[in-house]
């Protein structure tokens, strides 16, 4: 694998990446023996952009997200190199991975409904994150932490402080954790499907906060969904993941006018459209994604890929270059292959 | 708030009455205080005129109802063989009962609480098992019994701490050291038994506080684990715990029956002990009146802890 720290713009300018994940891997220990979760993924976020990970369900994405910061469940082994400002964070000293957390790179989370603790005050848990990673009064913290919920959008911020989470709304509450994750002011944010349990128009709000505050701050995103329409708002780069491997990766643009990967293609079929033609039956993937313990041999996507040929099922395809910075898994992007 | 407590305490009256009628009826299905009270000087006329002097020859409702008059006054009655007011025997056994059962409550609250958090955080690991079996072996032995062991090995075997009593008799001038031995041992055995319940029970409620999403939050946030256990996740699973030291308060203060009598401990135990064997019914209804109203406190105590802890309950 190739290294890259730094990337030269034409004009000179160096753009630097905040995250280099590097053949990243997640097993998990299920009855005693250890299943691929994650399968040599690597990515990299470029300061000030917005990654996109899509998939569906079980595909790994979030799994991915949780090892970046070490908050996976004891029965998983992660491997593979994630390298922060030229660290690895795998293998830090606890205390220093503390010190990244919620300080560098903050997470916010599906479940914005069971995710803030239910027995301390709003205020207390913002203020928290700023009392563990900087040497502020408590008042200054209280502070502060009122002043990031006005910037997500509470107009009832001094209220909002002295509340508990069940009496605030869904939106509400996500909105608290995004406080909560940028009130130290991180250089990345991940942010693990932060819109899937709100409400459409919730959502909308929600991704133009988290689109305003990431250029406001120049904090970096990895976003994590398995929607499209979500992607193609927010992101400047996505990797498409399924079962638990990076079938496809490239600019936004790339992924949606140029897609490679016959899985990315079934997804963009799958979206129902508005135009003229929308008479027309949605196309979904045939079959489902393959389970952890029962991996298909050579490409994962094999059994239900439409353009299935022998060799798919014999060997498992590596990444492909199509176009610089646009990869993707499937044997007919071999160039050897002469397709 | 207040109304609250006001309405839970006229709500208990009426089980306190019932309690106390029931205990009535109940005591005096078990015997007569008289013979015990005569012994060798039994005679049909001597029984006769003793239980017309303590009034139980009247109807069993007129008794009731006087001696529930006399409550109402603030007066228990005089014990049958102290020969002394009722309230003043109480008061005399209830700071001993308090200061082993504080003592023992609170070092096994203390200690279950971390041992049982300690537990959830390395469930499955040898310690957890080593510990568990530890807990089930004292848990499920009998108090009087583990009281027993415990005199056997500390005062009998190793003659370190005294077997009984609060007082060395043949000291001429026993000080706040004498007595603290004497302690020493009832409170171990209360503290055992305490321990190993409710240790049982914060290891499953830490167990399943650790899996929920707010700990993942906190452990994001960069908060050591120490703090994720014992700042986030232990003030979400201590509420079944406060449940339990409510209930247990009435039985402890009660007198942890068992070990004052093993220990010959001079606590409302023993206290309700001899008037039992003795049928001295005032006795035995004083501290019947006196446990349903640490009951009703206890119960009132934990919903109001409950309140304080979990910002989701509300008191109306």
């Amino acid at each position: 694998m190739h290294k890259r720290c730094q990337t030269t713009l034409p004009g000179g300018a160096v753009l630097s990446n905040v995250l280099e994940v590097d053949s990243l891997s997640v097993e998990f220990r299920i009855n005693g023996e250890y299943f691929h979760a994650v399968h040599d993924v690597s990515f990299h976020i470029e300061s000030g952009e917005t990654l996109g990970i899509v998939g569906e369900s079980g595909c790994g994405k979030s799994v991915t997200s949780l090892a970046l910061l070490r908050l996976l469940t004891k029965n998983a082994r992660v491997s593979g190199e994630v390298s922060y400002k030229g660290r690895n964070l795998l293998d830090l000293p606890d205390r220093e991975m503390r010190q990244i957390r919620g300080n560098e790179v903050s997470m916010i989370f599906q479940e914005p409904m069971t995710s803030l603790n239910p027995v301390y005050k709003i205020g207390a848990q913002i203020s928290e994150a700023l009392r563990l990673h900087t040497q502020t009064t408590p008042r200054r913290a209280w502070q502060q932490s009122m002043e990031m919920l006005r910037s997500v959008g509470i107009a009832r911020a001094e209220g909002v402080m002295g509340e508990y989470p069940h009496q605030l709304s869904g939106g509400m509450r996500q909105r608290v954790m995004i406080a909560m994750s940028m009130v130290c002011n991180p250089q990345l944010l991940i942010a693990d499907e932060p819109t899937t349990a709100l409400d459409v128009t919730i959502q909308a709000q929600i991704l133009d906060l988290m689109r305003k505050l990431s250029k406001d701050l120049g904090t970096s995103v990895l976003l994590i969904t398995h929607d499209l329409g979500v992607v193609a708002e927010m992101c400047d780069r996505v990797a498409v993941m399924y079962a638990g491997e990076i079938v496809e990766q490239g600019t936004a643009k790339d992924i949606f006018h140029n897609p490679q990967h016959p899985y990315t293609r079934g997804l963009l079929n799958a979206i129902p459209k508005l135009d003229a033609a929308s008479k027309e039956r949605l196309q979904p993937i045939e079959g489902n994604v393959p389970s952890l313990t029962r991996m298909p041999k050579g490409c994962h996507f094999a059994p239900r890929c439409p353009l299935v040929f022998e060799k798919c099922r014999a060997e498992a395809p590596g990444l492909f270059r199509v176009e610089p910075g646009h990869l993707s898994r499937c044997w007919l992007n071999d160039a050897q292959e002469g397709n | 708030m207040l109304k609250y407590i006001v309405r839970r305490i006229l709500e208990a009256i009426p089980t306190v009455l019932g309690v106390t009628l029931l205990s009535f009826v109940m005591i005096r299905a078990a015997g007569s205080p008289v013979r015990i009270l005569l012994g060798n000087h039994y005679t049909v006329y001597r029984a006769a005129m003793l239980s017309r002097s303590l009034g139980l020859s009247k109807p069993l409702w007129d008794q009731y109802v006087i001696w529930l008059g006399n409550l109402l006054h603030g007066n228990f009655g005089y014990s049958y063989t102290y020969d002394r007011p009722v309230v003043g025997l109480m008061l005399q056994a209830l700071p001993h009962t308090i200061i082993i059962v504080v003592v023992a409550v609170l070092a096994a609250h203390v200690f279950a609480v971390f041992l049982g958090s300690v537990q959830a955080y390395f469930e499955n690991t040898k310690f957890d098992q080593i510990v568990t079996v530890v807990n089930y072996f004292f848990y499920s032995m009998p108090t009087f019994w583990l009281a027993v062991l415990l005199i056997i090995f500390f005062s009998i075997d190793l003659n370190w701490l005294p077997s009984g009593g609060i007082v060395n008799a043949q000291l001429s001038n026993p000080g706040f050291g004498d007595w603290a031995k004497h302690l020493i041992l009832p409170i171990s055995a209360l503290f055992l038994v305490s321990v190993a319940g409710w240790a049982r029970y914060m290891r499953s409620s830490m167990r399943e506080a650790l899996l929920q999403d707010y700990v993942r939050t906190a452990r994001m946030k960069g908060a050591s684990e120490f703090r994720v256990i014992f700042v986030h996740a232990l003030r979400n699973s201590i509420l079944p715990l406060i449940t339990l030291f409510g209930l247990s308060l009435p039985v402890l203060l009660s007198g942890a029956l068992f070990v004052e009598e093993v220990f010959n401990y001079p606590g409302m135990g023993l206290l309700y002990w001899d008037a039992v064997n003795s049928r001295d019914y005032p006795i035995i209804m004083g501290v019947t009146v006196f446990i349903g109203l640490v009951t009703v406190a206890g119960n009132l105590i934990a919903d109001i802890l409950y309140g304080l802890i979990d910002p989701r309950i509300q008191y109306r």
